[in-house]
């Protein structure tokens, strides 16, 4: 019989539909019952740290959904929600089910999932690590043991780890994600690596950017595990990425007026337009230069 | 029989609890500060007297307005971690600092001393970009 769990993908990662659709498939595929859980409704509270009020009733109503779904597992993707879950939430209210993280649920099922992985991936990858996080699930140790299974893929050795939990909380650092970027560009070209890979959402949002403005190719670890499994969902956050201004045009008028003009306008292209931090001056000719200037 | 709903309130007696339990663990040796990676980043830090430093925060803990070396702490600490295994005492400094940038931060009721990002479309955008990417049933059944 499979085991029921709740996928707990979090909020962010709903900028990356291919992400979780592919999580969703891959779960599926060793034989795990998901039922797919997030956005707002479903959020831990941790961005409102400067709140309580409202932290605490998320965080009431979070354990409340969870625990009336009935299933005694919930495998989180985001390493947010698992902190604050563990840390903040489930000590304050009363949780009715165990708490995993999805990396340590892959490993679990590492033997199945290699015997799925048959699509060779020829690339040599730096993975790119964080501190924070990596005291609660061994993800530093573990992502790049999962990336060896794919065939073709290699993974070199590397120490560096950035501070923090993801790349999103040196947003409030800048000086922090400048340095981050500039070593990431270095130990690239050190190790001649073909690509980066992020183990969070957060980090692919912030690093994807480099593909337009670095020519540094960047990958989410799960789309590589996809990609080797013959799943073929479309990256469509790098490819607005790419488009940077031009990025309404790929999106499609159809689903801009499902958003808001005027909301596409101030809240996601800026967002998509925005060149990372650390990069040395554009040079002139830089294709993806437009008139939005970006949100920091 | 159906279950009692939880009443609200739980977290913020949760974090009172811990910042008790912090208040009364702490030495103040400040091996915590000393092992923390982001300190470089503000200019008040480099330098700084690591013991007078976690006093600092422990102050702001217990009510007060905090050095200016203890907030300047709590602007660019990311939760990294590392102060955790630095600490003889098992204080759980990250804790100790999570809850010292939420009260910094106005997020337990008193003034806001260090910047915060009040960024008023973050749902909004989330939802946004679900729904460039997620079918009306994924959403509906989903979120």
């Amino acid at each position: 019989m499979s085991e029921k769990i709740i996928f707990w993908y979090g909020c962010n990662v709903l900028r990356h539909g291919d992400i979780i659709h592919s999580c969703l498939d891959i779960l599926r595929l060793l034989g795990i019952d998901a039922r797919p859980a997030g956005g707002p409704d479903y959020c831990c509270g941790s961005v409102k740290d400067a709140n309580q009020a409202a932290a605490d009733g998320m965080a009431r109503r979070t354990v409340t959904k969870f625990n009336d779904l009935h299933r005694a597992r919930v495998v989180a993707w985001c390493p947010s929600c698992h902190a604050h879950m563990n840390g903040f939430m489930g000590q304050a209210y009363r949780p009715e089910f165990g708490l995993t993280y999805f990396v340590d649920t892959l490993y679990e099922h590492r033997a199945a999932l290699s015997a799925l992985l048959k699509h060779p991936v020829p690339m040599r990858i730096l993975l790119h690590k964080h501190l924070g996080f990596n005291d609660k699930v061994a993800v530093n140790a573990r992502v790049p043991e999962l990336l060896r299974l794919i065939p073709g893929v290699e993974v070199v050795e590397d120490g560096y780890a950035a501070p923090g939990y993801m790349c999103a909380s040196l947003s409030s650092v800048p000086a922090a994600m400048e340095d981050m970027i500039r070593e990431t560009l270095r130990l690239v070209a050190v190790h001649r690596a073909d690509a980066v890979v992020t183990v969070y959402h957060q980090c692919y949002r912030e690093l994807c950017g480099l593909e337009p403005h670095a020519n540094t190719k960047t990958f989410n670890y799960v789309q590589l595990l996809a990609q080797s499994m013959g799943l073929q969902y479309e990256d469509e956050y790098k490819a607005w990425k790419k488009a940077g201004p031009n990025a309404g045009a790929v999106i499609g008028k159809k689903r801009i007026e499902q958003v808001g003009v005027q909301f596409f306008e101030r809240a996601l292209l800026p967002e998509l337009v925005k060149r990372p931090l650390g990069l040395d001056p554009k040079p002139r000719s830089d294709p993806n230069e437009g008139s939005v200037t970006g949100d920091g | 029989m159906g279950r009692q709903a939880m009443p609200t309130g739980a977290l913020q007696e949760f974090l009172r609890k811990e910042t008790e339990r912090i208040l009364g663990a702490c030495t103040k040796c400040g091996k915590c500060f000393e092992a923390c990676p982001m300190t470089r980043y503000s200019p008040q830090l480099p330098g700084a007297d690591s013991k007078a430093v976690a006093t600092g925060v422990l102050g702001l803990l217990s009510g007060g307005e905090g050095s200016p070396e203890a907030l300047a702490w709590a602007s660019v600490c990311v939760r990294s971690g590392s102060c955790v295994p630095a600490c003889p005492d098992n204080v759980d400094p990250k804790m100790m600092m999570r809850i010292a940038r939420m009260i910094a931060s106005g997020g337990l009721g008193g003034p806001r001393r260090i910047p915060v990002r009040d960024d008023r479309d973050y749902f909004d955008r989330v939802r946004a970009f679900a729904n460039l990417q997620l079918t009306e049933d994924e959403i509906r059944d989903w979120m």
